[in-house]
C-alpha cells in the first residue's frame, strides 16, 4: 500500500521533483531463484521452508516441502544434497545443513501423524504407473494431488524400489520408509504389487486400459565385469546381496569380501558386510575424491574398518580352492567422460598387486531392463529416449527415473516423478508449457548483504561411534537437537526469499519503495537508481536492472 | 532573583566548556580530538566514565564524520554537542552547511587556532570567521566563565530558532588558562534549559522526512526561512542572555559597549583581545583619555542595529582583527564597514590586523595603535601591525 509522503517541515512536499529522471538503472523486486532451489532435483522451495522452521511454524515448513516432495524424511537422510554445495552461505563460512533440517521436518511430520491434505478424484482419466520406486511413488503422489486416479503397478511384493531393496536400514530405517509410503497410499492409490509388466503385450494392454502410462521401472540389470566369471558361487551381485540383507538374510559368503565399485551401492554392500562381521575391501576404479559415492559414506565406511583401494582395477581372479581367491589388480588413472557413466581408464605399468578374498561382490552399476520396450518405443543405448516433457516416442507413454538417466539418485527420481505428473496433466489437458525457471539468474553471494549475517558454524549431526555401528543396523546419523535446528535455520540467507524486513523501504532516500500486500514495488517516478535498497537487502530479493 | 547554590572553582577555559556541556545534558556527543580542543573531549569522557554525563559519546574517524553523526542524531530529536578546532572545523565545512540547512540545533565549541599551512598552534580566529556564510550562529567568548555561560545560552538559542550555534574561544589565552569559574548548579541550568523536545523529529513511526531534492523555488524559500531564523536569533540571543543574567547574575549582551559614552575612540574586537583592550581602556581612562571598547560577542547574525547604536556619535573606530582574509584584510573590519555604511555622521573607520597568527598584542601596543589612529586619516584597507 502506498503510504502518504511523509511531512517535510523545512521544504514541504517534494513530490514535484521527479528524481526518477536521473536514473540509469532501476531496482526490481523479483525474488530471484536461490542457488539451492536451482540445484534441487524436485525444485524445492528450500529458503521458504527453512524460514518457516526459523519462525517455528513446522507444519508450514512441512506443507511447503511436500508441495515438491512427499518423502522429506527419506531425502532428509539419503539425498545426495546437490543443494548444499552451491549454497551462498558457503561463500561466507559453511553451507546450510539443508538435509539435516529437512530430516527434522520430515520426522516431525511422522511423529505428529500429519496427513497429506485429502484430494478427491476430480478428473475422469486414470493413470497407470509402472514401477513403485521413487519416481513412480512421487508421480503417484503428485497425480493424486492433481485429482487423477492412479494405478501403481509393482513387480516386487512391496513398494519402495531401491529405497527398500537397495538402501540398508542404517541409512534409511524401514519404518520411516513405510510411513512415508503409507501416507501416499492414504490418498487413495490402486496398488498392484507382485505384478510384473515386462513384455510388449503387457504394455500394450495398459495402453488400452489407461489414459496415460508412466514407466519408471528403474535400473535392475547389473552391469557385468568381463574379467569376472559370474557363474562361480563366490560371485554375488550387489543387488542380490542387498536385497537379501535388507530382508534380514545372511547371504552365503566367506569371511573376506571384496566389493568392486565406487558408488553408493558398493558402500552399502561393504558396510552391510562389515555389520555381518566380514573383513571387507573395496576396490574402486576412481581415486577417492572422484568416487561417485557421497564423501561422507566413504568416510563412514573407512571409520567402520573397511579397507579402501581406490584407483585400481581387477584384472583376474584365481581360485586357490582352500586358500581362497587371489585377485590380481593394477593401479589405473581414471578419467570421467562427458556424460555420467562414461569413463576412460589407463593402467599404470608395473603397479600390479594382489588381494586375497573369499567372496567378490561386484557393484558397478545397473542398467534398465528394456527387453520388453525396445521394439515398442525408441531407446538410446541402455536408456529409454524421452523428450523434454518425459514423453517417449509412443503416444501416451511417459518414462522417468533410472530408466531414462544415468543420474542415479533417489532425489532425482523424485524430481522425475513430480515433473511427470505435470507433463501428463498437460498432455491430457493440452495445457501451456510450464514457466521457464531458468529464465532468471539466481541469487549470487554478491547481492547478499552479509553484514546482516554474523558468522556461525554449520550444524553437524552426531554419528553413532564406529565401534557400535559395526555391530548394528541402527541408524548411523543422529537427528539434530531442536536448538541446533533453530540456530541452523537462522544461518540461512533466505536467498531471493524476501523476509519483509523493510530495509528497502527505510533506506530509500526518495521514498520510492512502496509496501505492497505481498512485498514491495518501486515507484519509478522517484527512484533515482542509487541502489541502496539492493545493497541493504539481506536476501538478494531485489536486483538492479540497467535501463537503456 | 533566585540563586541556587553554585560552585566557584579554578578551571581552564576548556574544562569550563566541558562543564557547560555537561550541565546542558546533551544526549549525544560525536567528537574528534584536536589540539587545543582535546581537553574538552577528555573532560567529557571523564564525566561519562564517572557516570555524571548520560550521553552517547561517539569518536568517529574524522571531524567530517563527527558532524555528520551530530546532524543525524540531532534530527532524531536529541540534544547534541561537539567541539573542534581549526583544521577540524574546516574539514567539517561541508557538513556545517548541511547542518544549518537541515535545521539541526547542534551546539559546537571551537577553539580558535591558526589554520595550516604552515603548521602552528597559536590563537587566530580565521578558522571560525571563515565559516560565517555556513548558516551557523556564532558567539565569541572573552573568558572561561563566559565560555561556560555561552554554552548554556547557545543551546537555548539553537533550540528556539532551530539553527546550529558555534561558540568560540581563543587557543591557550582562554582554552588553557586557569581562572576562577563559577559552575552553576544543575537545578539552575535545568530551569534555564528544559528537556529538548523538538516539534519535528525523524522517526519511522511518525513518518517525517528531510533533505529531499527540491525545485529552485523551494530552495530559495528554504534559504529565506533560514534568513528569517537568523534575524530572529538576535532577539532570542538577547533574551537568552538576559534570562541567564536573571538566574545567575552574569550577562554579556550580544555586544558590550564598555566606556563608550563620550569616547573619542572606540576599539572594536572579539574574543580574548577584549580583555586586553578592557584593561587598556581602564588605564587610559584613568589618565584622562576618553577611549572605549565595543566587544562583539554575537558575530553571526551580525547585530547591525546594535552596533550602529553603540557607535553613533563616536569620532574614530579602531577594529582589531585577530584573523586575516587574504585579499580583503580583517573580517571584523569588513563587517563594521558594511554595518556602518550609509550611516549619517558615521565614525572614521580604522582597521588593524593585530595578533594574526597569535602575535602578542599587549596593552602598550594597543595604546600605540590609539595614538596612531588619532594622528592618521583612516586607510581604506586593513593595516598590518606588529
Amino acid at each position: 500500500m502506498n503510504e502518504p509522503a511523509p511531512a517535510i517541515w523545512t521544504t514541504k512536499t517534494t513530490e514535484v521533483v521527479k528524481t526518477g529522471s536521473w536514473r540509469v538503472a532501476l531496482p526490481a523486486y523479483v525474488n530471484p531463484p536461490a542457488p539451492c532451489r536451482n540445484a534441487c532435483p524436485v525444485d524445492g522451495d528450500i529458503a521458504v521452508w527453512i524460514r518457516h522452521i526459523e519462525s517455528q511454524a513446522y507444519r508450514d515448513a512441512w506443507l511447503t516441502l511436500i508441495d515438491n516432495n512427499p518423502f522429506p524424511a527419506v531425502t532428509g537422510r539419503i539425498c545426495h544434497r546437490p543443494c548444499e554445495s552451491p549454497c551462498n552461505r558457503g561463500r561466507l563460512d559453511e553451507p546450510i545443513a539443508i538435509r539435516s533440517l529437512e530430516r527434522f521436518v520430515g520426522d516431525m511430520a511422522l511423529e505428529q501423524g500429519w496427513a497429506f491434505p485429502g484430494t478427491p478424484v476430480s478428473k475422469e482419466e486414470t493413470i497407470a504407473i509402472v514401477g513403485g520406486g521413487p519416481a513412480g511413488l512421487a508421480a503417484a503422489f503428485h497425480l493424486r494431488r492433481m485429482g487423477y486416479a492412479v494405478t501403481l503397478i509393482e513387480a516386487q511384493p512391496e513398494l519402495g524400489g531401491v529405497m527398500r531393496y537397495g538402501i540398508p536400514p542404517y541409512r534409511l530405517p524401514k519404518n520411516i520408509l513405510d510411513a512415508e509410503i503409507q501416507r501416499i497410499l492414504e490418498l487413495g492409490v490402486d496398488v498392484r504389487t507382485n505384478t510384473r509388466i515386462s513384455t510388449r503385450a503387457d504394455f500394450e494392454n495398459l495402453r488400452s486400459e489407461f489414459a496415460a502410462v508412466y514407466i519408471a521401472t528403474g535400473a535392475t540389470v547389473p552391469k557385468r565385469l568381463p574379467q569376472l566369471d559370474y557363474s562361480q558361487p563366490w560371485v554375488i551381485e550387489s543387488a542380490a546381496y542387498l536385497e537379501q540383507t535388507n530382508a534380514g538374510d545372511h547371504p552365503q559368503c566367506g569371511a573376506h569380501i571384496v566389493v568392486i565399485g565406487g558408488g553408493s551401492a558398493a558402500m552399502d554392500v561393504a558396510r552391510t558386510a562389515r555389520r555381518h562381521g566380514k573383513v571387507v575391501t573395496v576396490l574402486s576404479l576412481e581415486a577417492e575424491p572422484a568416487m561417485p559415492a557421497q564423501s561422507d559414506e566413504v568416510l563412514e565406511a573407512k571409520d567402520e574398518g573397511i579397507t579402501l583401494i581406490a584407483g585400481a582395477m581387477l584384472q583376474s581372479v584365481s581360485d586357490r580352492a582352500q586358500q581362497g581367491l587371489q585377485l590380481t589388480c593394477i593401479r589405473v588413472d581414471f578419467e570421467a567422460g562427458a556424460v555420467p557413466g562414461e569413463f576412460h581408464v589407463t593402467p599404470i605399468p608395473d603397479t600390479t598387486f594382489t588381494v586375497d578374498a573369499d567372496t567378490i561382490v561386484p557393484a558397478i552399476g545397473q542398467d534398465p531392463d528394456i527387453s520388453g520396450l525396445h521394439d515398442l518405443l525408441e531407446v538410446e543405448a541402455a536408456l529409454v529416449r524421452i523428450d523434454g516433457q518425459q514423453q517417449t516416442s509412443l503416444g501416451g507413454f511417459f518414462a522417468g527415473g533410472d530408466l531414462v538417466t544415468m543420474q542415479r539418485f533417489v532425489t532425482v527420481a523424485f524430481g522425475f516423478g513430480k515433473q511427470a505428473a505435470t507433463e501428463i496433466d498437460r498432455y491430457l489437458r493440452s495445457g501451456t508449457p510450464a514457466r521457464d525457471l531458468a529464465a532468471q539468474p539466481e541469487v549470487s553471494i554478491d547481492v547478499i548483504n552479509t553484514h546482516y549475517h554474523p558468522r556461525a558454524s554449520r550444524a553437524v549431526p552426531q554419528l553413532v561411534p564406529a565401534t557400535e555401528r559395526q555391530a548394528s543396523f541402527g541408524e548411523v546419523e543422529l537427528e539434530l537437537p531442536l536448538s541446533e535446528v533453530l540456530a541452523e535455520s537462522q544461518r540461512c540467507f533466505s536467498c531471493g526469499n524476501c523476509t519483509f524486513c523493510d530495509n528497502c523501504f527505510y533506506y530509500c532516500p526518495d521514498m520510492a519503495i512502496n509496501r505492497e500486500k505481498n512485498g514491495y514495488s518501486v515507484n519509478d517516478d522517484y527512484c533515482k537508481g542509487c541502489g541502496l535498497c539492493v545493497r541493504e537487502c539481506p536476501t538478494g530479493s531485489i536486483i538492479m536492472r540497467a535501463e537503456t | 532573583m533566585m540563586k541556587m547554590s553554585s560552585t566557584k572553582t579554578l578551571l581552564t577555559g576548556n574544562h569550563a566548556v566541558a562543564w557547560g556541556a555537561r550541565l546542558a545534558r546533551p544526549k549525544f556527543i560525536a567528537c574528534y580530538p584536536i589540539t587545543p580542543q582535546t581537553p574538552i573531549l577528555e573532560k567529557l569522557t571523564d564525566f561519562h566514565m564517572a557516570g555524571e554525563l548520560d550521553a552517547e559519546i561517539l569518536t568517529p574517524e574524522s571531524e567530517h564524520s563527527a558532524m555528520a553523526a551530530c546532524i543525524s542524531a540531532s534530527l532524531t530529536g536529541v540534544r547534541v554537542f561537539t567541539a573542534t578546532s581549526c583544521q577540524g572545523l574546516l574539514l567539517m565545512h561541508e557538513m556545517l552547511h548541511y547542518a544549518s540547512g537541515a535545521r539541526a540545533p547542534i551546539v559546537m565549541f571551537n577553539v580558535n587556532r591558526t589554520v595550516a599551512s604552515p603548521w602552528a598552534f597559536w590563537p587566530d580566529q580565521t578558522d571560525s570567521v571563515s565559516q560565517r556564510d555556513t548558516g551557523w550562529i556564532q558567539l565569541y567568548s572573552e573568558s572561561g566563565q563566559e565560555s561556560l555561560d555561552s554554552v548554556m545560552q547557545a543551546f537555548r538559542i539553537a533550540e528556539q530558532v532551530v539553527n546550529p550555534v558555534l561558540v568560540n574561544q581563543d587557543a591557550f589565552y582562554i582554552s588553557h588558562a586557569l581562572e576562577p569559574v563559577e559552575v552553576p548548579a544543575q537545578e539552575t541550568v535545568d530551569r534555564y534549559l528544559p528537556p529538548f523536545h523538538p516539534e519535528h523529529v525523524l522517526d519511522p513511526e511518525r513518518g517525517e522526512s528531510l533533505g529531499n531534492v527540491v525545485s529552485p523555488e523551494m530552495f530559495c524559500q528554504h534559504r529565506k526561512d533560514i534568513g528569517q531564523a537568523m534575524q530572529l536569533a538576535i532577539a532570542v540571543a538577547q533574551e537568552s542572555d538576559a534570562e541567564w543574567e536573571r538566574l545567575v547574575g552574569r550577562g554579556y549582551g550580544i555586544i558590550e559597549p564598555y566606556c563608550c559614552e563620550g569616547a573619542e575612540l572606540v576599539i572594536v574586537t572579539m574574543g580574548s583581545m577584549c580583555g586586553t583592550v578592557r584593561h587598556t581602556v581602564d588605564e587610559m581612562r584613568a589618565r584622562g583619555r576618553s577611549v572605549g571598547l565595543l566587544k562583539v560577542r554575537l558575530f553571526r547574525p551580525f547585530p547591525v542595529e546594535a552596533v550602529r547604536d553603540a557607535l553613533a556619535g563616536i569620532p574614530d573606530v579602531l577594529v582589531l582583527d585577530r584573523n586575516f582574509s587574504p585579499g580583503t584584510g580583517g573580517v571584523l573590519h569588513q563587517e563594521l564597514k558594511s554595518a556602518l555604511y550609509g550611516m549619517t555622521d558615521a565614525p572614521r573607520m580604522h582597521g588593524y590586523l593585530a595578533g594574526v597568527g597569535g602575535v602578542n598584542v599587549p596593552p602598550g601596543k594597543i595604546e600605540e595603535f590609539v595614538d596612531q589612529v588619532r594622528r592618521n586619516e583612516p586607510a581604506i584597507h586593513s593595516v598590518w601591525t606588529g
